[in-house]
């Protein structure tokens, strides 16, 4: 089995959360050689070589991303986008609670490699405990000299500064998340300009994810062609995958990008006894499903894009032959109805809607008209709005119901499908 | 003049040093806004009108923009809670691992529903959107301390425990005043949108927290249909590609 401890080192052996634990398994050592001995530049090209890619949803190269910073004299801020909230993610949460130094390596090295003096943490508000967690790491590293003025005596400065989130998915979203840490509304701004040009207070502004910015540790400590060599061709490294629904064991597993989907399904002890495989939802809530015939694809983003769904998130549920898919359909359409900002008519009249209509099925009232309704009703939502939330409505909803027409339709009422 | 508005003045002037030292951490005063409303209901159970208002002066906006920025946030309560806000996970992982027989117990088991507290105070009941613990489901949190693995017997032992005074978790506020009562007149006047609600003013009892769906067929008709457009597909599916693309030409000129 594939499983390797990377970022996953230590987790559940050790306490992480103790810098001196932390600094005795190397902790720091890459920031202060960083500071030291690389310029920034340095840092940004061994991310760009590495073939890193974001690990929060998009996928977008980091070392690109980061280059699109203009030159200029103007502050320039990193943030790291620890809003977890997809349904199915669960490992910026445990990286969070168990390896908050790592974590904190991982901004002040993505900082650096940007050339910032202001780096901030945006942490979902339900995690409270984590919060705790990485104020405590980061007093500690602040009273070690990581954090602070003239680093290292170099004359570096590099200020962290964490921000509670109060309950909204949608700030996991960079540009809510910027408006939100403006202390607005968690609305998502019209791009471009892109934060890179003009992001939080008008600066340029690099958005990255806890997982990837985590990552930059080990690539500067093995360099950058020892991530390179694992994964696909453009899928590069390894991942943290969040494995849940109906599996034996559900948890973080840390694999290299490309395992097989099957695989993966067996990492995380498989299905339960007696039971068969219905569908897998590879990347969180807003990816459709794929099957069985997809089982020995590998599991990187091409590959997920190719067979209809992403990798997203790295948030892998599995669903066996008790699942009601129109209750699950249901569900995530709920969520996004919920979560939707509102700001996009496609996306708050069409989530609330369509919801309304499941929420007829679900009750076995609906109607034959909904269905082709909801077979045809994406192209009144996707790719109509200001962010990816709206696209996000109904992916899984179109790929179940293609797959499990039967679960609906016993869900029609009789009198109305007849008329 | 109610009780509380009474405290409230000394209350803001304890708070106001560590509310200086938030903005302090900022380069524009307005980011100082979720902190320092998180720090009011740590100390007051929920956002109060007082703690806006106190908000707004200190960062030179109007109450209005306050309100209407605590408002976009679930995590914000603008109305008093109770003494243990029990949040149950709705998300797809716990669903499929038995969520809806886990609420529905809880929502006997306390005699309330979907975003309500009970008579005595003591609970608020929300169901709440995936927790990111998939892992462990089903769970929930209680004053947004996870508990996980749920069983009606592990709810059970918690519920009495709660009741006895025995469970170990912080309260909502730090300073549980023994008055603060649950009362759904006190804050009235807040306007109630679908988001933020906070933990009262749904009056049906035993609301599952789904949808109570009268209206859909008739606006059913209403529903716009059209084609399927692939072009509004790929967009979707190009964006990033475009997007990287914008921001180069952006940098070009």
């Amino acid at each position: 089995m594939p499983v390797v401890k990377v970022l996953t080192d230590g987790i559940g052996e050790v306490d992480l959360t103790d810098i001196a634990t932390y600094r005795q398994r190397g902790g720091y050592l890459q920031w202060e050689r960083a500071v030291r001995e690389l310029k920034s530049s340095e840092v940004l090209e061994m991310a760009d070589r590495s073939g890193l890619r974001g690990r929060g949803g998009a996928g977008f190269p980091t070392g690109k991303k980061w280059s699109f910073l203009p030159a200029s004299d103007k502050p320039r801020y990193l943030v790291c986008n620890c809003d977890e909230a997809e349904p199915g993610t669960f490992k910026d949460h445990m990286l969070l609670e168990f390896a908050p130094h790592l974590v904190l390596e991982g901004i002040l090295l993505g900082a650096y490699g940007i050339g910032s003096h202001h780096a901030f943490i945006y942490i979902r508000g339900e995690f409270k405990r984590g919060y705790e967690i990485f104020s405590h790491a980061l007093d500690a590293a602040r009273a070690a000299g990581f954090v602070g003025k003239n680093l290292f005596g170099t004359g570096y400065d590099l200020e962290v500064t964490i921000h509670r989130g109060a309950g909204a998915y949608i700030c996991g979203e960079e540009t809510a998340l910027l408006n939100s840490l403006e202390g607005k509304r968690g609305e998502p701004r019209l791009k471009p300009p892109f934060p890179a040009i003009a992001g939080l207070y008008g600066m340029p502004t690099v958005v990255n994810n806890v997982e990837t910015l985590a990552y930059l540790v080990p690539i500067l400590r093995n360099g950058p062609e020892w991530f390179a060599a694992v994964g696909t061709e453009r899928s590069k490294g390894y991942k943290i995958i969040s494995i849940s629904g109906h599996v034996r064991k559900p948890g973080n597993y840390e694999v290299p990008l490309g395992t097989t989907v099957r695989e993966l399904i067996e990492i995380a002890g498989g299905l339960r006894e007696g039971r068969t495989l219905r569908a897998v939802q590879p990347g969180g809530g807003s990816s459709a499903c794929i099957f069985e015939e997809h089982l020995d694809l590998p599991y990187d983003y091409e590959s997920m894009a190719k067979a209809g769904s992403m990798l997203g998130s790295g948030a892998f549920v599995v669903f066996d032959d008790t699942t009601d898919f129109v209750k699950c359909a249901f569900n995530l359409v709920r969520f996004f109805a919920h979560e939707s900002c509102g700001q996009c008519t496609p996306c708050r009249e069409g989530g609330h809607w369509l919801e309304t209509v499941l929420h007829r099925f679900v009750e076995g009232r609906g109607l034959s008209s909904d269905l082709a309704m909801m077979r045809r009703v994406s192209s009144t939502i996707t790719g109509l709005n200001l962010c990816a939330l709206g696209d996000s409505i109904e992916p899984f909803l179109k790929s179940v119901l293609q797959r499990f027409p039967e679960q609906f339709e016993a869900r029609v009422l009789r009198e109305v499908a007849s008329a | 003049m109610s009780r509380r508005e009474l405290e409230f003045p000394s209350l803001a002037e304890r708070l106001r040093p560590q509310c200086e030292a938030i903005v302090a951490r900022y380069e524009e005063p307005r980011s100082a806004l979720l902190p320092i409303i998180h720090l009011f209901q740590e100390h007051e159970g929920y956002a109060s009108r007082e703690a806006m208002r106190f908000t707004a002066d200190l960062l030179g906006l109007t109450p209005a923009v306050v309100e209407s920025t605590v408002s976009f946030y679930t995590l914000f309560f603008r109305k008093p809670v109770g003494k243990y806000v029990l949040q149950v996970c709705r998300g797809l992982s716990c669903t499929i691992n038995g969520a809806e027989d886990i609420m529905a117990y809880f929502r006997e088991k306390l005699g309330i529903g979907h975003l309500q507290t009970t008579e005595d105070g003591l609970f608020s009941y929300e169901e709440v959107e995936c927790l990111a613990a998939c892992d462990r489901a089903t769970c929930m949190q209680v004053n947004l301390e996870f508990i996980y693995d749920l069983t009606p017997q592990a709810i059970d032992d918690m519920i009495a425990a709660m009741r006895a005074g025995s469970f170990s978790v912080a309260p909502m506020a730090q300073s549980d005043r023994p008055e603060r009562t649950w009362s759904v007149k006190q804050d009235g006047e807040v306007a109630q949108g679908k988001k933020s609600l906070g933990a009262l003013g749904v009056s049906a009892p035993n609301n599952p927290g789904g949808l109570g769906d009268s209206s859909g067929i008739i606006m059913l008709d209403r529903f716009v249909l059209r084609d399927d457009a692939p072009a509004m597909r790929a967009r979707s599916n190009e964006r990033l590609v475009q997007d990287a693309k914008l921001v180069a030409e952006v940098i070009e000129e």
